[in-house]
């Protein structure tokens, strides 16, 4: 699904966090979005994904406004992800529940999930206890499960140890390859943008300052923003 | 310290020997506190969940109303309803004073706002966060609504257990609007009273040792309940 953005302001009283001239998403690729802390990458995530309307601007996605149908074809998968009080397996099978699927089909699908982002071992576990890695997992699961033909990442691999980020990452790839999902990611990892992301956009005080490619986009980040950023990035590795 | 002993000893034995009066008190107390509790949730849990999820116009001061009402003293629920059921009353003509339905009237009005609080504060905690999920997953209004209920649920537990343990304990409201006739509207509590002024101690203690045991089996169902559900 591609997404046109035209004149997007978002207010909060008198502070804008969001002013968007133009801006468009290409539909089935992987499409990075940084920038420092504020800079309303949270903020446009939700607008695109309908939970804000308070803002003023065109949202199109597929030339059209948000409608069931869209809004039954996307997801948004947050930070601190919310799962619900029953277990993992329930988690995951949740959206297909939604959606009338046949039993058969959803268990599956879900174990595909499940296989997947490797969750064998608490898929009996109560979502409320798990760690916060596993949880961020499971949100990613339950996001990809249905098939969603745009899926919105807003830091989903914050706090996850390496081999777990490949995993997550791979079934990012996965879904964008076999399903032709949108994928729009918000990391602060220049790393994972090279892995998973094929265009970037950086933000910075609500603005979409660049974009371009994943290549160009650091190096217009390097020089003309804040070095700072790559920095601390970079510095953050080394530790 | 001897008649506090005795006392003991004839509340158990007139327990066990299940004295018709004693069993008749208990019974009346059970139908007023849990109709009571039933008609408050009916009201107060979609008031609750609506207030909490809902923007509106002063929402800020029906909040400061729903506390106040949360702590207001039985015996002010008790005057208002006698006042509006009274002879000379806007609703004198329906002749309920003294009745148990006059009794469940206010004991409605003392325990929907104590739900409703309760019930409100956690919507406003978590319902934001359970819409958006449901939102995100393609839930429609209704799932949404269902989803909501479920995770709440615990919390909606919470809110009828401690209505239904305000109802049962308080002595003000149904005394005011019940009046304490024997055999008609003369509840646990309200005998409990009676008998101590009168100075019969033994059934005062046999009828306050089932209060304890009910209020505990409430507080083992709010403990239960909430790890369970
Ligand atoms: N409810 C709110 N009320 C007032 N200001 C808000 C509110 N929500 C967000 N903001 C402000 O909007 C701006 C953008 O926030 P947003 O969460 O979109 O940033 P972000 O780019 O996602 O940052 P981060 O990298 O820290 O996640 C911030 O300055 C924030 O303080
Ligand atoms: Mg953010």
């Amino acid at each position: 699904m591609n997404i046109t953005l035209n004149h997007i302001t978002k207010k909060y009283g008198d502070k804008t966090v969001l002013n968007i001239e133009q801006f468009d998403i290409k539909a089935g690729i992987v499409t990075g979005i940084i920038g420092p802390n504020g800079s309303g990458k949270s903020t446009l995530m939700k607008i695109i994904a309908g939970l804000d309307n308070e803002y003023t601007g065109a949202l199109l996605i597929e030339g059209q406004k948000i409608n069931n149908e869209i809004y039954k074809a996307m997801t948004l998968v947050f930070q601190k992800p919310y799962l619900i009080n029953t277990d993992v397996y329930n988690n995951i099978a949740y959206p297909l529940k939604l959606r009338n699927i046949a039993a058969d089909e959803i268990k599956s699908k879900t174990e595909k999930m499940i296989e997947l982002l490797q969750l064998q071992e608490i898929m009996h576990q109560n979502a409320r206890t798990l760690s916060g890695g596993e949880m961020q997992k499971v949100a990613l699961a339950r996001a990809i499960v249905f098939e969603p033909k745009l899926l919105l990442l807003d830091e989903p691999t914050s706090n996850i140890d390496p081999q777990t980020m490949q995993l997550m990452e791979n079934a990012i790839r996965y879904i964008n390859h076999i399903n032709h999902t949108t994928v729009v990611l918000v990391t602060h990892n220049i790393r994972q943008l090279h892995r998973v992301c094929s265009q970037a956009v950086f933000m910075q005080e609500g603005k979409v300052a660049e974009q371009g490619s994943v290549s160009e986009i650091l190096a217009k980040v390097n020089e003309d923003y804040t070095g700072d950023f790559l920095e601390q990035e970079l510095s953050t590795k080394i530790k | 310290m001897d008649y506090i002993i005795q006392g003991f000893w004839e509340a158990i034995q007139l327990l066990l020997s299940f004295d018709k009066e004693i069993f008749g008190i208990i019974l009346l107390t059970l139908y007023i506190t849990i109709m009571s509790t039933f008609i408050a949730t009916i009201i107060a849990v979609p008031l609750g969940i609506l207030t909490g999820i809902k923007k509106f116009r002063f929402k800020k001061t029906l909040i400061r109303f729903l506390y106040t009402f949360m702590s207001m003293p039985p015996v002010i629920a008790g005057l208002f309803v006698y006042l509006i059921l009274a002879r000379r009353g806007p609703l004198g003509e329906l002749e309920l004073l003294f009745t148990p339905t006059a009794m469940i009237i206010a004991q409605v009005c003392l325990v929907a706002p104590i739900i409703m609080g309760i019930t409100y504060n956690s919507t406003r905690e978590k319902g934001q966060s359970i819409k958006q999920v449901a939102h995100t997953l393609g839930a429609d209004k209704r799932q949404a609504l269902a989803l909501l209920l479920f995770e709440l649920k615990a919390d909606i537990l919470a809110a009828i257990v401690s209505g239904f343990g305000r109802a049962i304990s308080e002595v003000g409201a149904v005394m005011l609007v019940g009046g304490n006739i024997k055999g008609h509207t003369r509840v646990m509590t309200t005998s409990i009273a009676m008998l101590q002024s009168m100075g019969d101690y033994s059934q005062a203690i046999a009828i306050g040792l089932v209060l304890l045991a009910l209020s505990f089996i409430i507080n083992s169902i709010l403990y239960h309940g909430q790890k369970v559900v």
